[in-house]
């Protein structure tokens, strides 16, 4: 067996694992905190896309808004990768399987590299055009990138369930 | 008095739309999904406007002109919503009719979306003159907790 | 126009073959013309979320054993019905009687469980449509059925 397999057989075989598996309230708990964060996430994160995107918000600069929502984001991002690693956790074995569930990991890392090359890149020089409406092709491109990737990380999740 | 209502409820049921969504094997899937997404929006645009009334983020930028903006996500999110919701209600909607979770949701969002349209957007004129900063807050509040509240009842509705 | 781009991949990803575990209303999974009632002895149990499962041998006349899957609803659920995870024990002969999968696999939803003892559980919920809805969560029991 593969190692992955083998460490997927474990955290599902494991007590811990099991307990949430088979657990009355503690599941359904965790299941409902992941889904309800992506407001928090994906919500906040939107919002900054839209402004790049010259739809929302267009009086306050990108980097002000930024600096409002991405500590909000950051936040969504750390209960989501919480309660969603308790839940894989419950799960494990049959995720390992899982292609819905592997395309949301594949989904997830193509968002986070998004962000990675958006912040290191074009939004150092945020003070070039974080005034203009429509900021320039480049952050309407991670912007759209982004709405795109953290859409299909929601959709893939969903699907989960329908394999 | 509600036999009406009953009646809505039966009609969506056995509505074209009723029947799509009862049989289809992934009609059902992509709906869920666009009521999903509309949560998210709708959830940030209401994050970032009662945080901004709280004094969290955005101190230096105007309330009022965020809460204009961003009422513009709300609705649309808003609409996704319902017609998603209105399609997921037809696939099981005498379920939903006799659930305590969905009558909670519904009384919920109902009461949300007015106090959005009234008081909280008094309270947003208010932190913008910047007379009173108790109030807008507690309005603040009151509405996050509604909202979430919505999307509780909402969950309570698949797991009870 | 945004949210069009976003929903894409949703597209993509649903596009494929859907198996017994989504969520599906009781029409869309289960067919209310093929119903059965079926006696077993139970070799497994499945105490899981979001769905229970226990799984039945049925031995018919000639001595043929095959094997059910019986779908219920989550641990939680069932614990609000009093069904608890030691009410069902390995080697318990059970009475299951629902309606068989679409797909005509050797699963059931098990709209009322007899547990040995006579204690009868029902696995619907008020107003799902499915059969033995009476609005209640207790639920009506199945027409007599002749397929064992």
């Amino acid at each position: 067996m593969p190692f992955l397999q083998q460490f997927c057989h474990a955290l599902y075989g494991s007590s811990f694992g099991t307990m949430l598996r088979e657990s009355n309230n503690a599941f359904s708990v965790i299941e409902s905190v992941h889904v309800l964060s992506i407001a928090l996430l994906f919500g906040t994160v939107a919002v900054l896309d839209l402004r790049m995107l010259g739809l929302v918000l267009r009086p306050i600069p990108v980097g002000s808004v930024a600096r409002g929502t991405l500590p909000l984001t950051w936040c969504g991002f750390a209960v989501s990768v919480t309660s969603g690693f308790l839940l894989f956790w419950a799960e494990a074995e049959k995720m390992y399987a899982n292609p819905s569930f592997r395309a949301k990991l594949v989904l997830l890392a193509l968002a986070g590299f998004n962000a990675f090359v958006f912040h290191t890149t074009i939004f150092r020089r945020a003070r070039e055009w974080e005034l203009l409406t429509l900021p320039p092709w480049r952050a309407r491109a991670a912007a759209i990138a982004s709405l795109t990737l953290w859409s299909g990380v929601i959709v893939a999740g969903r699907a989960i369930a329908y394999f | 008095m509600f036999v009406w209502l009953h009646m809505l409820f039966a009609a969506l049921a056995h509505s074209q739309l009723g029947h799509a969504m009862q049989t289809s094997r992934w009609g059902f899937a992509l709906v869920e999904m666009a009521h999903l997404l509309g949560l998210a929006f709708l959830g940030g645009s209401i994050l970032i406007v009662d945080l901004r009334i709280l004094g969290v983020i955005l101190k230096n930028e105007s309330a009022v002109a965020i809460g204009r903006s961003l009422t513009r996500v709300l609705i649309f999110s808003l609409v996704v919503m319902a017609i998603s919701g209105i399609a997921l209600l037809s696939e099981e909607a005498e379920k939903c009719y006799l659930s305590p979770a969905f009558r909670c949701k519904m009384a919920l969002l109902a009461t949300a979306i007015v106090f959005y349209f009234t008081v909280h957007r008094i309270a947003l004129r208010r932190k913008e003159m910047g007379t009173s900063s108790l109030w807008p807050r507690a309005v603040a509040v009151i509405s996050l907790l509604l909202w979430l509240g919505v999307g509780v009842a909402g969950r309570a509705i698949g797991l009870l | 126009m945004k949210k069009m781009l976003a929903l894409v991949p949703a597209l993509a990803i649903s596009c494929v073959a859907i198996q017994a575990h989504a969520h599906h209303s009781f029409a869309a999974e289960f067919d209310i013309t093929k119903p059965v009632r079926l006696s077993g002895k139970v070799t497994r149990i499945e105490w899981t979320n979001p769905h229970t499962y226990f799984y039945i041998d049925i031995v018919d006349s000639n001595g043929k054993v095959t094997n059910w899957a019986i779908e219920g609803p989550s641990p939680g659920a069932l614990s609000r019905r009093s069904w608890n995870k030691d009410d069902l024990k390995i080697g318990d002969t059970v009475v299951v009687e629902g309606y068989r999968a679409k797909n005509g696999s050797n699963l059931a939803n098990g709209r009322r469980v007899t547990l040995p003892g006579g204690r009868k559980l029902y696995g619907g919920s008020p107003g799902d449509g499915g059969p033995g809805d009476d609005g209640t969560d207790q639920g009506a029991l199945p027409p007599e059925s002749t397929k064992n």
